[in-house]
């Protein structure tokens, strides 16, 4: 589960000054449910989630994951979520199996514990062919499927996907939308930023759109639809963005 | 113990990835171990060969006026490398000299012999061209040449005066040189080794520095690096482990790659170097000892620049200062003695040079050696400090 509430991040700019990156934002995410960030590139989708996996320190506000708090337990915060971004990458000089066991290890699985859970990530995620394979002579599919298992590796109960599928090709994509999918049908509660309206259709139990670091607004897809009057979420997004730009005015 | 795993775990995989670049491996342990004793040996037989050669080769000498000073001409044609040719005008001697024909010539003047026989100095000449390296080479060698004529000449003198032989000597010197040919062979090597390994050290790292670190954020593992659980400091101190153990892995292969070749040919050399180099194992063991708080301080300021950069480019921006920072010490301590005031122990980079200067001159002062490790240990740890602070700053660490 997780319980944001009122995460609040600033930082300075020489430049712009005090910049409020994300303002109060708060919401709950629950076991076996997939919430959505849906907003603009620059919106603050990013700056929450960071903060959520103890990368930032928020200015204000406070998170709990998986029942610990983000500032007083980071590291237990960390051992409890997966982590995957399209901006992720893999280690090119270790092989794809290395790089599994890597991250498991940093994790506190150890000898055959270790080596049963890597060889079954291996099996399901269909690694096995290309398991010894250097990470840097993979194709972006590979490196996609690594990438999760080194994210589950440690059998996380919460996920937290950055627009994943950014820059991917459609096959790519599925493999992603699926595997989130999956997380969902695991019970895994499933926190998921994105920009793509049908990613969101596709795969949002609930949604908050943010804009300009602030929750614009949140409900379900069809909430949202509903209250903007809209078939087509693209339409119902740009209708809320809007209307915070007129009040903003 | 499970956070001093991490960072274990965080160093064996640096090691091993830093292990599998070809870079490094060609720059910290082929290029050492194979080209610079391959360079080095090349260099030794040209060099020996030349010294050799100025030794042994025959001069070529031209004369002209022979017949006016026949004793100078007899010690020259009894000298095995002298070969002697007449020219019949001074012009054609100094025209032999310019075409290389001769090396060197003699011009002797009119009255030289009878100037000789009455005590008095006999007037030579000699043409010679500095712009020829054979020629200058001559040169001194046909001067040495004619000192032990003079000295043959002053010692018929002096008999003939009935001088006794402390006559033309008012002073009589008589060196002790109280170095054996070991510790004197161990001065020589002391004056470049520590210097070579400081530079290895501080250098034979910087790839791997900016690799795990710049390198990690411009590709973009850091952040998946940083979602784990290892906290930013075991994260710190398992990269910083890697820089450390590639240094020291640099500096051995240095000083294997220059050891070797001047064990093996010291024998084959001997007749050009005779005891200038020699070395013991035990100076060469505590000179990689003391060489590990050098090498942690150099680590350290390496992975300061490679945490505070965006990228590897930018790193390589921020390295001309760390080269100031490291080559003008390590210079200095090619220029001062090895006893040193006491205060240059608290310079860091100095203070390590100079100790092995130390070790190698056989005027180890072990208060000398106790500041400087002291020292160079706090430094170093300052360093590690500031990484770490800098991998707690958000605004460095999320720069792109």
């Amino acid at each position: 589960m997780i319980i944001a509430e009122n995460l609040t991040k600033t930082f300075r700019d020489r430049k712009r000054g005090l910049v409020r990156a994300v303002t109060q934002v708060s919401f709950t995410c629950e076991p076996g449910k997939i919430f959505g960030l849906l907003g603009a590139n620059g919106a603050g989708k990013t700056t929450t989630l960071r903060m959520l996996a103890t990368l930032l320190e928020p200015t204000q506000g406070s998170a709990t994951i998986a029942g610990f708090d983000i500032q007083k337990d980071p590291e237990d915060v960390r051992r409890s979520i997966g982590f995957l971004s399209g901006s992720t990458a893999l280690y090119g000089r270790l092989t794809a199996r290395e790089m599994i066991a890597y991250f498991g290890k940093l994790n506190g699985l150890h000898g055959a514990a270790l080596d049963r859970r890597v060889d079954a990530l291996v099996e399901q995620l269909e690694i096995g062919e290309f398991q010894n394979g250097r990470c840097d002579k993979l194709s972006t599919g590979q490196k996609q499927r690594v990438s999760i298992a080194r994210s589950i590796v440690h059998s996380p109960p919460v996920m937290i996907f950055d627009e994943p599928t950014s820059g991917l090709d459609v096959m790519t994509s599925q493999t992603i939308m699926s595997f989130i999918e999956q997380c969902r049908a695991d019970k895994l509660t499933v926190v998921f930023s994105t920009h793509i309206m049908s990613e969101v259709e596709r795969l949002c139990d609930q949604v908050a759109i943010v804009h300009r670091g602030v929750v614009a607004a949140e409900g379900t897809v069809e909430a949202l639809r509903q209250r903007t009057g809209e078939a087509a979420m693209e339409n119902a997004f740009l209708k809320i963005v809007n209307s915070m730009e007129v009040e903003d005015a | 113990m499970l956070s001093q795993s991490l960072s274990l775990i965080v160093f064996r995989k640096e090691l091993r990835e830093t292990l599998r670049d070809k870079r490094v491996i060609l720059g910290v342990i082929v290029s050492p171990l194979l080209v610079t004793p391959l360079l080095m040996g090349t260099f030794l037989f040209f060099v020996g060969k030349k010294t050799i050669d100025n030794r042994e080769k025959t001069i070529e000498v031209g004369i002209f006026e022979e017949a006016a000073f026949p004793q100078l001409v007899d010690h020259l044609e009894n000298q095995d490398a002298v070969s002697l040719k007449p020219y019949s005008t001074r012009e054609d001697a100094e025209n032999a000299v310019k075409e290389r024909k001769a090396q060197v010539a003699v011009v002797v003047a009119e009255d030289a012999a009878s100037a000789y026989q009455a005590n008095a100095s006999a007037p030579l000449e000699i043409i010679f061209n500095a712009a020829n390296e054979n020629s200058f080479n001559a040169l001194s060698r046909l001067q040495e040449t004619i000192r032990r004529f003079d000295r043959e000449a002053l010692a018929q003198r002096i008999e003939g005066a009935q001088l006794p032989e402390q006559f033309a000597r008012p002073t009589r010197i008589e060196r002790v040189n109280i170095a054996t040919s070991t510790s004197a062979g161990s001065f020589a090597l002391g004056l470049i080794l520590p210097y070579i390994i400081v530079m290895s050290a501080a250098f034979g790292s910087i790839q791997t520095a900016f690799d795990i670190c710049a390198g990690e954020k411009e590709r973009g593992t850091m952040e998946t690096l940083l979602v784990s659980p290892a906290s930013r400091y075991q994260i710190v101190v398992g990269k910083l482990l890697t820089i450390l153990v590639i240094s020291l892995i640099a500096s051995c292969c240095a000083l294997t790659g220059i050891l070797v070749p001047i064990s093996l040919g010291v024998e084959h050399f001997k007749g050009m170097i005779g005891d200038m180099i020699s070395f013991n194992f035990v100076s060469v063991f505590w000179m990689m000892l003391i060489v590990i708080p050098l090498a942690l301080f150099t680590s350290s300021i390496l992975l300061v620049i490679s945490s505070f950069s965006r990228n590897q480019k930018e790193a390589q921006t921020y390295i001309f200062p760390f080269f100031s920072i490291v080559i003008l010490p390590a210079m200095l301590s090619s220029i001062l003695g090895a006893e040193s005031q006491l205060y240059t122990a608290f310079i860091p980079i100095l203070n390590i040079s100079l100790t092995m200067k130390q070790i190698f001159g056989d005027v180890f002062d072990p208060l000398y050696f106790g500041i400087a490790l002291g020292s160079s240990l706090i430094y170093a740890l300052i360093a590690v400090r500031i990484a770490a602070a800098f991998f707690q700053r958000e605004q460095i660490l999320f720069r792109t």
